[in-house]
């Protein structure tokens, strides 16, 4: 029942802001919508610790410990997003970015975009993650595409509509591979499963029987899910939309697309994992796993350095989290599993801070470049310029902010399931992307005066940096039981037992 | 009995429509006038509700029907329509040089086949009893080198209306896969993937027309300012 409500919170809220005429109705019900679908996330996790695995629906619709954690934290993102768009598209407004002069009814019009789409983006992450179907999370990860694309386009730059076209083809390409990996996947369980009823594609009656899929089939359904779904979390080689669309999109977008997104995607590629390693052992899909997350680790280490442009570094950061992310789950064992889910856990508390400080720093100098223009910010930007400076150091995992654990962890795990080479080239890689972070972040904030006017006071821009400020310091010397116990539940789901 | 009672009959008519869409797919490649590419692609997608047609006749499976129903409502008529008038109001008709040459990419069209057949033959199981297994050989095949050229045409082709034809006829090769190895997927994932196909198109001819309006032109080769 909870996941149903969870699912038409996000629903409601779109289509209520369709129909809405003023800005503060559209606010109110955004924000709204936002603190309603965060609260049925945390019922859905409280029900799910309590009493296990739920289900909906005749089984279409299903939630287990994974589910339920990466539906809470698509639920904080997207409540973390919506106050700060709130101050982002107004003074957006101000500044005239959303219509050419104070056009009432264009900006309306915008605006009215923003706020559907928004919650439509976030209705596709919660069925991709609640759906036990893998032909409908197949379709929700898709409509996440398609939902985004106009607010790549928000702008309406020429620029914008290049990201937009990069993110789309790029973007279909890929997903189209899933799509064969997930006919293959069904062609391999009907083998074994027989029959035509929806449920032969569901989650939950596959992976009881997946040690006896075709293996050859399963083996190929594998590398075209890896291929398509690593797309979409934007794994190197594949990860040239990233950037693009990161730098073009509004800021909350951005914001949700590098965490929420990544997760989903990542979240899809696992429950495949699942199915493919008890098919075929943990050797096959580890080193292909391992092989991807290396390489785009290793192709975040020069764009990182020679990064020009605030937001394209947060994207190249991205990327190197989604890596780290892919490599934990390839090195596999409970401690891998374990490793990539913190991880992910404490980059979706981490970046949208990131996002927001940069948001606020490009809004106010009007541009976001790290090389020409800017230096001291932090006489200027007083609260989001060092908290910019806190956010990048705690991304790249320093000690004693969380992430450092999950990057610890994730290389124990690799020195425990015999990967040593590739562990101690992920340290190098590490240590010179925070280097690289380091030295970019350290630029801009720190340095003497330049003299710029300060920025001009904000509320809805400054209090969800502040608050997330707060809980990344927190997360990083406590760590809440029931979370833990969520977070330890998802990783015995990935486990496979040997 | 009746000659086209006969599964064999069924079976090649399935073959031999498969061979159409192959032979319509290496066309597409070469083709240089946008309209006849759209109308190939047309025909393609009708062949392929044809073929799901006879394998549902000849494995009573209802269920497919539906989707032969939903390809023909959305490729072959809805996208078509909607791509022919995008066509007459941007007024570009003709394709400019490809990347590669005509020769050259029907060669390499040829060589993906190849790869295809070698793909599908190491899938292939012989042992496995009449079913849909029995029917995959060869279109299983077809299937691959569907999606394999329709990427390849993405690669290769610069208008963005093309790289569009292109994405949709690699979707036809997955739908090929689906109805020839699983008699389709289960229902309500064939919905929601022609729901998303339909979506998707119109999304991605929204931005072809504001592409086109913004660059004054339809050649994504334009859209490079990005980089790094």
């Amino acid at each position: 029942m909870t996941i149903i409500i969870l699912l038409l919170i996000p629903l409601a809220a779109c289509g209520l802001t369709t129909v809405m005429r003023t800005r503060q109705w559209m606010e109110a019900i955004h924000l709204l919508g936002a603190a309603a679908s965060f609260g049925a996330a945390f019922m859905l996790a409280a029900e799910v610790l309590r009493q296990g695995p739920v289900s909906s629906i005749n089984g279409l619709l299903y939630a287990d410990h994974l589910s339920a954690l990466v539906a809470l934290l698509t639920a904080f993102v997207s409540l973390a997003c919506a106050p700060y768009a709130v101050g982002y598209l107004r003074r957006d407004q101000a500044l005239l970015f959303l219509a050419p002069s104070d056009d009432e009814h264009a900006v309306l019009a915008k605006l009215r975009m923003y706020y559907s789409l928004t919650q439509l983006f976030v209705f596709c992450m919660f069925l991709v993650v609640t759906s036990n179907n893998l032909g409908v999370m197949w379709i929700a990860i898709e409509g996440t595409t398609l939902a985004s694309i106009f607010l790549v386009t928000f702008y309406g730059r020429p620029t914008s509509l290049e990201a937009a076209w990069k993110y789309a083809m790029i973007g279909g390409v890929g997903l189209s591979m899933a799509l064969f990996g997930t006919v293959l996947t069904y062609y391999s369980a009907h083998l074994v499963l027989g029959g035509d009823s929806v449920s032969a594609l569901n989650w939950s009656v596959l992976v009881v029987q997946a040690s006896h899929f075709d293996k050859a089939v399963m083996r190929l359904a594998f590398i075209l899910i890896l291929l398509g779904f690593g797309t979409k979390a934007g794994l190197a080689p594949m990860h040239t939309w990233k950037p693009d669309a990161y730098n073009e999109a509004p800021v909350p977008i951005a914001a949700l697309m590098a965490t929420a997104v990544l997760n989903c995607a990542i979240y899809g590629l696992a429950r495949f994992y699942v199915l493919t390693v008890r098919c075929l052992g943990t050797a096959f899909a580890s080193n292909l796993l391992i092989l991807f997350g290396l390489l785009s680790v290793g192709v975040a280490v020069p764009f990182i350095l020679m990064q020009r442009s605030s937001r394209r570094l947060l994207a190249y950061s991205s990327i190197d989290n989604g890596g780290i992310m892919v490599l934990g789950l390839g090195f596999g064992g409970a401690l891998g599993a374990l490793a990539m889910l913190l991880h992910m856990t404490y980059h979706s508390v981490t970046k949208p801070l990131l996002f927001f400080s940069v948001g606020n720093i490009q809004q106010h100098t009007g541009n976001d470049s790290l090389r020409k223009g800017a230096r001291g910010l932090v006489h200027v930007l007083p609260i989001s310029a060092p908290m910019f400076l806190l956010g990048a150091l705690a991304v790249t995992g320093t000690p004693p902010f969380s992430m450092f654990q999950s990057e610890f962890m994730v290389l124990r795990a690799g020195f425990a399931g015999e990967h040593a080479g590739v562990s101690i080239l992920l340290v190098v890689c590490l240590v010179i992307i925070f280097c690289g972070f380091f030295n970019h972040v350290a630029q801009l904030v720190l340095g003497p005066p330049s003299g710029a006017p300060l920025e001009p006071k904000s509320r809805w821009k400054t209090y969800p940096v502040i608050g997330l400020a707060l809980l990344v310091i927190a997360l990083g010397f406590v760590m809440p039981a029931p979370l833990y116990h969520l977070v330890d539940g998802a990783a015995r789901v990935l486990a496979v037992p040997q | 009995m009746l000659f086209w009672q006969d599964p064999q009959f069924g079976n090649r008519m399935i073959t031999m429509m498969a061979a159409m869409v192959l032979v319509l797919q290496i066309m597409m490649v070469t083709q240089r006038w946008l309209i006849t590419s759209i109308r190939a692609f047309a025909l393609q997608s009708f062949l392929l509700a044809c073929i799901a047609n006879t394998i549902a006749y000849y494995n009573n499976a209802p269920h497919i029907y539906a989707a032969a129903v939903l390809m023909l409502l959305v490729k072959v008529i809805l996208l078509p329509v909607v791509f022919e008038r995008l066509v007459s109001r941007i007024e570009i008709r003709q394709e400019i040089e490809p990347l590669v040459n005509a020769p050259i990419s029907v060669i390499v069209a040829g060589l993906l086949t190849l790869l295809a057949y070698v793909v599908a033959e190491s899938l292939h199981r012989p042992d496995e009893p009449m079913g849909p297994a029995s029917l995959g050989h060869n279109t299983l095949a077809v299937a691959i080198a569907l999606f394999l050229i329709g990427f390849f045409m993405m690669v290769n082709r610069r208008k963005a209306l093309t790289q569009v034809l292109a994405l949709l006829s690699l979707e036809n090769g997955i739908f090929l896969a689906a109805i020839s190895l699983t008699y389709g997927m289960p229902m309500i994932v064939e919905i929601g993937i022609f729901f998303d196909v339909l979506v998707g198109a119109m999304v991605l001819a929204i931005l072809v027309f504001r592409i086109r309006e913004t660059f004054d032109s339809m050649d994504v080769s334009r859209l490079s300012r990005l980089k790094g």
